[in-house]
């Protein structure tokens, strides 16, 4: 006799198995990068976990559709994306996701060192202390320190941050390349 | 300025310096790098911005209590309908038992043990109704309330201010020495910071997913329990060394 609702049900709890299964293959060895990108998203650490539990959520409903090349770069889309809804959502006020600088920036950043004439911008970098660097990082917009974490700090090559951010090439290339104007502008009035 | 005023310079010289040129590319570039000191500075600048981010310290990832996490959504998600509840119950069950036959075997001594015993703890008054016998986000309604019930009362710091609330205390048992748990409130989450007499070996790291944070101030040994990421716990020890010195 044919139960079509129980074989429903063991169909379904195969397929749980196998999803758990490429899960863990695919989106956990990336665990460690995943929180780091979404620390650098948010913020901070308890967001950073919200959205990483999230994301696995999201990563594991959509296994089926990973493509099978290059996982890190999936699963840190999976959290890139989940980072800014859950921002939209959950901190609104706190993030910039605006290329458009304002006044103040655009003069700072155009702004000759006014301390450092003559001196190499290379040494009144070296000054900068570690939490300076933090700091300048996170208050660049979103678009600006997503594009510099993912290369500086997850060393991803221009194609895996394109895939990642959604975004041309050529628009990658200018955000890192403005971001690092903004971060050697930031660093270099403060030292 | 908007996006596509990328220079063709600098296009070149990001690419450049993020090993995106091809060989014969890259090889021209360099001559011209040599010949030219402006661009050379250019050059300079990006690689000591590079090395500063290189710099910057990893935060510590807390991935065994992502595991746990991970796993609990996970499973709720593929029908395994068993609560967070029961699951809860389960490690406390489990925990209990432990502590009861490291209690009759063993010693409470090392490190390992007594940091699993004000886990136990820490866990019980999560699920008790409340976390405290005594509910006060007043140290000085705190401290002789203790002082009544322990031969010690232990420091309590009103961290308040550094968004740590003061939610009140217990007494809880570890071995078969009653010992004094101020709890605090940070972010929706629970705090016990126990207080131990003398230089006690106690484990850091995390047990069933709660972190734990150990330090020893004066006479003291403080531990404490949280399902906080350790940056947090890490700036309530110093938020609780800043306040006693207050």
């Amino acid at each position: 006799m044919v139960r079509p609702g129980r074989e429903g049900t063991t169909g379904q709890a195969v397929n749980d198995k196998d999803k758990r299964k490429l899960f863990d293959e695919v989106f956990l060895p990336h665990l460690v990068q995943a929180y780091r990108l979404a620390r650098w998203l948010t913020g901070n650490a308890a967001d950073a976990e919200d959205v990483v539990q999230e994301a696995s959520l999201r990563a594991f409903r959509g296994i089926a559709g990973f493509g099978g090349i290059n996982a890190r770069a999936w699963a840190l889309t999976v959290v890139r994306n989940t980072a800014y809804t859950w921002l939209l959502k959950n901190r609104s006020a706190a993030v910039v996701f605006t290329e458009d600088l304002d006044n103040a920036e655009q003069q700072r950043l155009e702004r000759p060192a006014a301390e450092g004439e003559g001196t190499p911008e290379s040494l009144l970098l070296a000054r900068a202390d570690a939490e300076e660097v933090q700091g300048a990082i996170a208050a660049l917009p979103a678009p600006f320190r997503e594009v510099i974490v993912l290369r500086e700090l997850h060393e991803l090559n221009y194609r895996d941050i394109a895939e990642i951010t959604n975004a041309p090439i050529g628009t990658v290339m200018s955000r890192l390349s403005r971001a690092r104007a903004m971060l050697i502008a930031a660093l270099r009035n403060m030292s | 300025m908007s996006e596509s005023s990328l220079d063709h310079d600098d296009g070149l010289l990001q690419a450049y310096v993020d090993g995106e040129l091809d060989p014969a590319s890259a090889a021209a570039f360099e001559q011209r790098l040599a010949a030219d000191s402006g661009l050379r500075a250019r050059y300079e600048s990006l690689l000591s911005l590079r090395r500063l981010l290189h710099a910057v310290p990893r935060d510590e990832v807390p991935v065994d209590r992502l595991r746990s996490r991970i796993d609990a959504a996970v499973e709720r998600k593929t029908g395994d309908r068993r609560s967070w509840r029961a699951i809860a119950a389960a490690v406390l069950v489990g925990a209990v038992l432990g502590a009861a036959a490291t209690a009759a075997f063993v010693r409470p001594n090392s490190g390992q043990e007594t940091s699993s015993l004000v886990v136990t703890n820490h866990i019980r008054g999560l699920l008790a109704p409340q976390p405290f016998d005594i509910a006060s986000s007043d140290r000085h309604e705190i401290k002789p309330w203790f002082t009544s019930r322990l031969p010690e009362s232990p420091q309590i710091v009103d961290l308040g201010g550094d968004g740590f609330s003061l939610l009140g205390g217990r007494v809880d048992v570890l071995g078969e020495q009653p010992v004094a748990t101020v709890v605090y409130r940070h972010g929706g989450h629970t705090i016990s910071l126990t207080t131990l007499r003398g230089p006690r070996a106690v484990s850091g790291g995390s047990i069933a997913g709660y972190n734990i944070r150990t330090w020893r101030e004066g006479e003291f040994t403080y531990v404490a329990v949280a399902d906080l990421p350790d940056a947090d716990l890490e700036r309530f020890k110093q938020a609780f060394l800043a306040g006693l010195s207050r």
